[in-house]
């Protein structure tokens, strides 16, 4: 029973670290830049739900708003920041991400203030449904299934649809799929879009988790989710979804039952380089 | 750079220019002007934005009542992000601006590295909440007057197994010095208040998400759990405690000691007890005009850190006024000479080490509000070392 | 203030040492590592562990980068396999499992660190023999980089796998660049240890291996003069700043933005870009 609940738990923060290692294994896979400041991302999409659902006070409503505001910037940072330094080598985008990063964290200090926001009204946190004697609120149920329909849906989206295609023919050569017509930047934009709206989405979820929205709400998973898509095979979409579950789970029995002699970052990494010296190019092949 | 604590309401205008009337020497032209640190940027800046409104709190209120010694305070503060090779640069550079007596509003790393340059230098200098008990031994100009991390582990102790009783309980402990020494503290004791630790879970200070240990909690079904945090992470804490279905009672320390632990937490924190040494409910005046006083200057109410450093302000203008003047030798012997000092935090002493001696209080979350619930008058147990 | 500039000096020749035993690795070999702050770390507590044992200053100096040379060399051998992302992800999890161990040993003084370690020298000396450390790598990183082992770094950093066909056996020379970049870095957390008096888990986290590589990448990665004057710049930053308490972090996060930027070369670019400017200019 209690292993069950654990893997459970696990599970869950599997699946919180799959939506954001989605849009960093997309963004490797296209551009082989680590997008460290992905994590400003998850948290300023956060930021945007908990200021509107306190000021609507409709946590319906700071869905669509931590989405759309993640959406639209995740295009931006490519645009101004990624596009001009494609050509140069990869540490170049690596470090302007992590200024970046650094910078979005202190903003959010500046301008929401150090304690962080709660959420002043969280139904969803409080609501619990009890399953064969494991309870789970509405934001684990609710990370959960989002991050399966994001899964799934993502996975139609590239094998069943025009773009889906155009998508993964930029990924296996740009060259070749610019001759057959498609425009790499508009690819570009699509992905950066897509994988945004995730971050923004577990943003606001993990926000209301915590009930707290804090400027360094993004630091765990800016590096946990390098670790995460190196796992599963830099640039593998399926590998990082896999990797994600995988470190969840280990991070839930490893807090129990490791915790004398590691903390939770240090076991999670203790994994990654385990299987790094056995599989030096991850658990799966990475793009290309 | 430095912030100027002149007020710029009228009210604040007309208390100043009758203070300077009726002080006649006070004057700008020699304020008194104590040096300190706090992590106002970093990890920890929400710490350092309350211990620097507690410290320019206090400033304030000695300013409006005439000053220190006739002197007006004047506050030079300077960032420290909580780190040792940031504090030993900005102490440094506090030496160079001239202060003669410093104030540590940050954590224990920085806290000690600073506390090495003013003891070196001859400074006197008070922690005024960072627990490392390595502080007050770099020597005998360094300070402090906040509780060790042991002595209030050991007061938990006594509270959960004597006063209220509980036997089997389940520890969950920060990984950090806080956490650590809070927890050496409480086992020291537990065994002598008939307390047997069923287990013991430790989470990282940026942990947020504590459903594996809810999950042992469970399993594990204590009488109580003894948690130590900060509000950024007992909040969520306690509300996953709650929303798992744990009833048992949770007892906490000053690290929940603020308004945001509540208001993260809303209903999950009522019943949460904490020791601390802040007591909401006090008569002594000091207390509640510092309590009232802060949420006014900071619109949220007051918490331990804010009222930590307003608390060293004051002792360390206290030892000025007595040492006449702030001549570094004589603010010194003057500080250590601290007897029964009314303060926020209670009556401050030091004992030979510089480490304070005062009651614990214990406060209880009542329909959104810390109030109080026992206070803890325990001279033997609650003494820190003296070496 | 004579005491606040010694004390800027000798945080920005640690800084110094830091950043030029990170460029060996990852600017002469192409390594890039994001987990330089762990083998500070280990030479910060060796030393001090074995100064406050009893040994003298400059025993438990030598040691303490020896035994982070030696942590280098077993991360080096280790990592020989994994390859460029996938090793910078790597040596980010060496920095992580090397906080994570050490918080949780007793004998390392877990949570509280090491304390009451010996201060045997006053300020100015400290600045000496800081300086002095920066210096004698500064002439090192010289001298490799113009070496016969200069050369082969190069090629490994160039193309890893052209070089190993060529004969060249890459792993021994990407072994000793792992060594004596950690070894220096060793040497710097010896001193670091020394003039805190205090040192605690936290000095050596994952943002201070991050700071590392951004002097590094901000000077001009591989240009030994570049990654000096970034890590000087970089210690200065904050000072320079102070006047703006509030915004500090703010300004250094921009800082490191606009250089990648506008000058993805670092200063070094910068550098050989108004030399070039100055050269063609019609005098």
């Amino acid at each position: 029973m209690f292993h069950l609940e654990l893997l459970v738990v696990g599970l869950i923060w599997g699946a919180m670290y799959a939506m954001m290692a989605l849009g960093l294994t997309l963004v490797y896979g296209l551009l082989r830049i680590l997008h460290v400041a992905h994590a400003g991302v998850f948290a300023l999409g956060a930021y945007a739900g908990v200021l509107t659902a306190n000021a609507t006070g409709s946590l319906w409503l700071a869905v669509p708003a931590a989405i759309g505001v993640a959406a639209a910037v995740g295009p931006l940072i490519y645009r101004f920041i990624y596009a001009p330094m494609l050509s140069r080598p990869p540490y170049v985008a690596l470090i302007a991400s992590i200024g970046l990063f650094i910078a979005m964290e202190d903003g959010f200090r500046l301008l929401f203030g150090p304690y962080g926001l709660p959420f002043d009204y969280n139904p969803w946190f409080v609501t619990t449904y009890s399953l064969g004697g494991i309870s789970l609120n509405v934001v684990q149920i609710a990370m959960a299934v989002s991050t399966l329909v994001l899964a799934g849906a993502f996975g139609v989206f590239i094998a069943a649809t025009r773009v889906g295609v155009a998508w993964r023919a930029t990924v296996s050569d740009p060259q070749m799929a610019q001759s057959f017509g498609i425009d790499p930047v508009r690819v570009r934009y699509l992905n950066f879009a897509i994988g945004s709206a995730m971050a923004g989405a577990a943003g606001l979820l993990v926000g209301l988790l915590n009930n707290l929205v804090e400027p360094g709400m993004g630091a765990v998973v800016s590096y946990k989710g390098l670790a995460i898509i190196v796992l599963g095979g830099l640039g593998n979409v399926p590998g990082a979804v896999v990797a994600s579950l995988i470190l969840g789970v280990v991070e839930s029995f490893g807090t129990v039952y490791l915790a004398a002699v590691l903390d939770r970052d240090a076991i999670a990494f203790a994994v990654l380089i385990a299987v790094l010296l056995i599989r030096p190019r991850g658990l799966f092949a990475p793009a290309r | 750079m430095r912030y100027s604590h002149h007020t710029p309401s009228l009210v604040k205008g007309l208390f100043l220019a009758s203070a300077v009337a009726l002080g006649g020497a006070a004057s700008a032209a020699d304020a008194l002007r104590i040096g300190f640190h706090a992590p106002l940027t970093g990890f920890a800046a929400g710490d350092g934005k309350s211990s620097s409104l507690g410290a320019e709190l206090a400033a304030e209120q000695i300013n409006a009542a005439g000053g220190c010694d006739g002197r007006m305070v004047e506050l030079v503060i300077y960032d420290d992000q909580a780190k040792a090779d940031q504090a030993i640069p900005a102490a440094n550079k506090l030496l160079g601006e001239g202060v003669k007596v410093a104030i540590s509003g940050s954590y224990s790393g920085a806290t000690r590295a600073a506390a090495g340059v003013f003891q070196k230098a001859g400074i006197p200098f008070i922690s005024a909440y960072a627990i490392h008990p390595d502080i007050t031994r770099t020597g005998d100009h360094v300070f402090r007057t906040s509780f060790m991390g042991e002595v209030q582990g050991r007061a938990g102790a006594k509270f959960v197994g004597e006063m209220l009783g509980h036997q089997r309980i389940v520890m969950i402990t920060l990984n950090n010095d806080f956490g650590q020494s809070l927890a050496t503290g409480f086992k020291q004791k537990a065994a002598d208040f008939g307390i047997e630790i069923v287990s013991e879970y430790s989470y990282s200070i940026k942990d947020r998400q504590f459903g594996s240990i809810v999950a042992g909690v469970k399993r594990d079904a204590p009488d109580a759990i003894y948690a130590s945090g900060y509000f950024f992470t007992a909040g969520p804490l306690v509300s996953q405690l709650r929303a798992g279905g744990v009833e048992a009672p949770i007892i906490g320390q000053e690290g929940y000691d603020t308004q945001h632990f509540i208001d993260i937490a809303k209903e999950a924190a009522e019943g949460v007890m904490i020791t601390t040494s802040l007591d909401r409910d006090s008569e002594d005046p000091e207390m509640r005009a510092f309590i009232d006083a802060f949420e006014a200057k900071a619109g949220f109410p007051a918490d331990m850190v804010a009222a930590a450093t307003h608390t060293a302000v004051r002792v360390m203008c206290d030892a000025v006024a007595r040492a006449g003047g702030d001549d570094p030798q004589a603010v010194r012997d003057a500080l250590a000479a601290t007897k029964d000092f009314a303060t926020a935090t209670g009556r401050i002493s030091f004992n030979a080490l510089g480490e304070i001696m005062k009651d614990v209080e214990i406060q209880v979350v009542k329909d959104g509000a810390y109030r109080h619930f026992a206070s803890i008058h325990d001279p033997e147990l609650l003494a820190p070392p003296s070496e | 203030m004579e005491a606040y500039i010694l004390s800027l000096v000798v945080f920005g020749a640690l800084n110094v040492m830091l950043a030029l035993g990170l460029n060996m690795i990852s600017g002469f070999c192409g390594q890039i590592s994001l987990g330089h702050a762990a083998f500070y770390g280990t030479g910060a507590y060796a030393a001090a562990l074995l100064s406050i044992s009893g040994l003298p200053f400059a025993a438990s100096l030598a040691l303490g980068a020896l035994v982070a040379g030696a942590l280098g060399l077993v991360v080096g051998f280790a990592t020989l396999r994994v390859r460029e992302d996938f090793l910078a992800i790597t040596t980010m999890g060496v920095g992580f499992l090397f906080l994570g161990f050490v918080r949780k040993q007793e004998w390392l003084g877990g949570e509280f660190g090491v304390a009451q370690i010996p201060s045997p020298l006053s300020p100015l000396g400290f600045a000496v023999l800081a300086v002095g450390g920066a210096l004698a790598m500064v002439a090192l990183s010289l001298h490799l980089r113009r070496s016969w082992m200069g050369e082969v770094f190069r090629a490994v950093a160039a193309d890893e796998d052209a070089a190993s066909t060529l004969g060249v056996d890459t792993a021994r020379y990407k072994l000793w660049a792992f060594v004596l970049g950690t070894a220096c870095a060793g040497f710097a957390g010896g001193i670091y240890a020394h003039v805190t008096g205090l040192i605690v888990p936290d000095a050596f986290d994952f943002i201070q291996s991050v700071t590392i590589l951004a002097m590094v990448v901000v000077g001009g990665i591989g240009s030994t003069w570049g990654v000096l004057a970034g890590a000087v710049l970089l210690t200065l930053m904050p000072e320079l700043f102070r006047f703006v308490n509030d915004y500090k972090l703010l300004i250094y996060g921009a800082l490191l933005l606009a250089v990648m930027r506008w000058s993805p070369s670092g200063l070094a670019g910068l550098a050989a870009l108004v030399r070039r400017a100055l050269r063609s200019s019609p005098a």
